[in-house]
């Protein structure tokens, strides 16, 4: 229901970029005293990979799985399910757009369509380039005072009009870096 | 204050072990607002920090770090509107609040500057002409229970809560009353579920109590999935040691071997603090084996959803916690007779829950003399839009509409026109100007098709096009269809499909018969509570504004001059 990911799309296994050995060790913590609490822990098994990764390929979902005595396929279930993962990997740029009420009151709209016709980039896509992947959020960021607002990378940026939300995406677009360096934490 | 590696915990076994804890958690916290010192306090959450607030705070800690003042971490207060703001007492002084503060005014700020940002005293009384907090509009009308601790607690400091009265009620629980009687404090409180649905917590948790299957469990529902509602995210991130009280409490009074919190997992900030609250709480021994002596066991697990507004439908919650997609099930069983694992399930949300320590510690009858009639207690309630003064309130049920719109929330902001409040989330209709009068509950609401729902409300001005906004409400929820039943899986696209038709000026008259038509089958023919309501949104708006629905077709217009009539399809595909 929410991506566009149909189990065609799943990506290859060659050419994975997830260590699947750091997949394992950042699993080793999660350990379940019975079947049932296994079951109870893929979700969050699943969130931490795509947390760290920004997606879950298909092995280190099938990691997920052996780890938690379960099958690949049910982890694909929950992941083309559940909104906030991701089964191909993200651009070098991240971003949340908010798409709550407040947004939506206030313009969010605009930025959507600001991104197809200017960026060419639609909800869950990455940029030709590779430069940029968009998530929309469905859902509320919680900065409903500086709507229309969206997180990018560690930044965050509101009351944004077309013309700052274009120059906020240029500005860190051209400074390089990565959602890599966002802090997790907030 | 406490961080997360500070804490050395003492293990406590009875309920001495309890009080003497206490009395040393309440004795530093006195002794922290004797007076004699200066504290600051800056509130950090989840809408704050984006605003510069972690930042603000940091400077504030290296400005002071060789003195004696004593810099804390907070939580926000609600008041969106002021962040990122910093609290600061001086010697001899109250607490003053100053709003807007930038990292790099700190400095001027704690030299004594910036007078004019101070927004109020956290005292009963002005001082130096800077009156109370408590009587600015946005504060004036609130009651705060379950917020009773926000923006003033460290949310990492378990001794903070504990010195504010937190797991007192828990006590009493564990060793003065019976189930029957905590059951029965709570069913005379009639408090009744904030998730939206309004079912008495008591007679749930009577049928909990008398399930004959064990192991029990209970779950505290905060997965607040909606495009417009913030508050449970906000009870985690001020007082997360109240949601664990009342749903502890809940796990004594039904007999629960188990307790859970389902947290969205788009909330990292609730979630680490809500964790935090459930280590401490561990390490102190109000969890396990045991409890203080009592006899009584209790475990706890924190859960977190992966981005699916479904998950906040029981059902479809206790499917995520155990792992699968989250699917509304059939009903009967209802889940108190099967429900995590087939066992007994009590499912509360968490505002419910966090009722639950006050209650408890003031008795029932106190709680049933705040609110209306059949709706008592106060409710969290946020709002969405341009308004002057956003955030999170805690007012008395039966409030007016429009003291929350126009005092609360403090009106428009310069430069918009108020056109409607969309109430219910994505479960109901609007409502208008001519409502503004009525009171604010669970019924009242419903009888001109809105809805209290989870309490939150969004604005929208003449800007925003009622025909768009439909699609907008009617295009979430089709994204968040789970897709089980057909009605909703097709029904919904369809409506979108439609209303697209409309904005690009493609529309007939009939197509406004059709959406109801379709609409009726989506509500008649759907399982859950959400399909159940996914077109109301929309019916709300054909009710309440025709003549813009009418506009676009007859006319070729759009009267808010935002659809895209005229304009060729590609570029007028929209959002989704």
């Amino acid at each position: 229901m929410t991506q566009a990911a149909t189990p065609g799309s799943m990506p290859a296994t060659t050419g994975d970029e997830i260590d699947l050995d750091v997949v394992r060790a950042m699993l080793a913590h999660i350990q379940p005293g019975d079947h049932q609490e296994a079951q109870e822990l893929i979700l969050a098994a699943l969130q931490e990979v795509n947390e760290h990764f920004g997606y879950v390929s298909l092995a280190a979902a099938e990691v997920v799985a052996e780890h938690l005595g379960t099958t690949a396929s049910r982890v694909y279930g929950l992941l083309t399910f559940y909104a906030d993962f991701r089964t191909r990997p993200r651009g070098k740029h991240f971003m949340l757009l908010c798409h709550g009420m407040s947004c939506y009151a206030l313009g969010s709209q605009r930025l959507v369509q600001e991104l197809k016709d200017t960026w060419g980039v639609a909800d869950g896509e990455t940029t030709a380039d590779g430069e940029l992947t968009v998530q929309v959020v469905n859902g509320c960021l919680g900065v409903c005072d500086r709507a229309p607002f969206v997180k990018l990378d560690a930044d965050y940026h509101g009351d944004l009009t077309t013309e700052s939300f274009n120059e906020v995406l240029r500005r860190t677009i051209d400074a390089g870096g990565s959602w890599k360096d966002a802090d997790h934490g907030h | 204050m406490a961080t997360e590696t500070e804490s050395v915990l003492p293990r406590l076994t009875n309920r001495a072990d309890f009080e003497t804890f206490r009395s040393r958690a309440e004795e530093r916290w006195q002794g922290m607002w004797d007076g004699a010192g200066t504290v600051v306090s800056v509130g950090l959450d989840s809408s704050s920090i984006p605003k510069g607030a972690d930042r603000v705070l940091a400077v504030c800690r290296a400005a002071l770090s060789s003195s004696d003042a004593i810099v804390r971490e907070v939580s926000g207060n609600g008041a969106l509107w002021m962040e990122p703001w910093v609290e600061i007492m001086r010697p001899g002084e109250p607490p003053v609040v100053y709003a807007n503060i930038a990292p790099e005014e700190v400095p001027v700020l704690l030299a004594g500057g910036l007078r004019e940002r101070a927004v109020g005293v956290r005292a009963e009384s002005a001082f130096g002409g800077i009156p109370p907090l408590s009587a600015h509009p946005f504060f004036r009308h609130q009651q705060r229970i379950v917020l009773q601790n926000m923006g003033i607690i460290d949310p990492w400091s378990v001794e903070d809560a504990v010195a504010r009265g937190a797991y007192s009620a828990y006590l009493k629980v564990l060793f003065d009353l019976s189930q029957e009687e905590t059951i029965a404090e709570v069913a005379a409180a009639n408090v009744r579920g904030r998730g939206g649905a309004g079912f008495p917590a008591g007679i749930k948790w009577e049928s909990g109590r008398k399930a004959r299957v064990l192991p029990k469990f209970v779950v505290c529902n905060s997965h607040e999935g909606e495009p417009n509602v913030y508050k449970d995210r906000k009870i985690h991130e001020s007082d997360p040691h109240r949601i664990l009280e009342g749903i502890l409490i809940a796990c004594i009074a039904v007999g629960a071997e188990r307790g859970y919190n389902y947290i969205g997992g788009e909330y990292p900030l609730a979630i680490k603090r809500f964790r935090k609250a459930v280590a401490d709480a561990e390490r102190l021994g109000l969890i396990g084996r045991n409890v203080l002596g009592s006899g009584k066991d209790v475990f706890f697990r924190v859960r977190t959803g992966g981005g699916a507004y479904i998950c906040g439908e029981g059902s479809a919650m206790m499917y995520s916690i155990m792992g699968v997609r989250g699917q509304p099930r059939t009903k009967p069983p209802r889940s108190v007779e099967e429900g995590i694992w087939k066992r007994p399930t009590v499912a509360n949300n968490t505002e419910t829950l966090a009722n639950i320590p006050d209650i408890i510690t003031k008795g029932g009858a106190w709680y049933a003399s705040i609110g209306t009639e059949k709706s008592k207690g106060t409710k969290l309630m946020t709002v969405q839009g341009p308004m002057a003064t956003t955030g999170l309130v805690e007012v008395p049920m039966g409030i007016t509409l429009g003291t929350l719109i126009n005092e609360c929330w403090g009106g428009m902001r310069p430069g918009h026109t108020f056109k409607g409040i969309q109430t219910g989330g994505v479960s109901a209709g609007p409502l208008k100007e001519e409502h503004f009068d009525l009171p604010v509950d669970f019924d009242s609401l419903t009888d001109v098709g809105g809805m209290l729902g989870s309490g939150g409300f969004a604005v929208f001005d003449t800007d925003v096009c009622a025909v768009d906004f439909a699609r907008y409400l009617t295009a979430f929820n089709r994204y968040e269809s789970c897709s089980k039943c057909v009605p909703c899986r097709l029904g919904n696209p369809a409506l979108v499909e439609i209303l697209d038709r409309i904005r690009l000026g493609r529309g007939s008259l009939a197509d406004l018969a059709l959406m109801e038509r379709t609409s009726k089958h989506i509500i008649d023919l759907s399982l859950c509570g959400l399909g159940q309501v996914a077109p109301m949104p929309l019916l709300g708006m054909m009710q309440m504004y025709p003549e813009e629905f009418r506009a676009h077709i007859v006319d070729g217009v759009c009267p808010a001059g935002s659809c895209p009539i005229g304009v060729p399809q590609t570029v007028a595909a929209a959002a989704d």
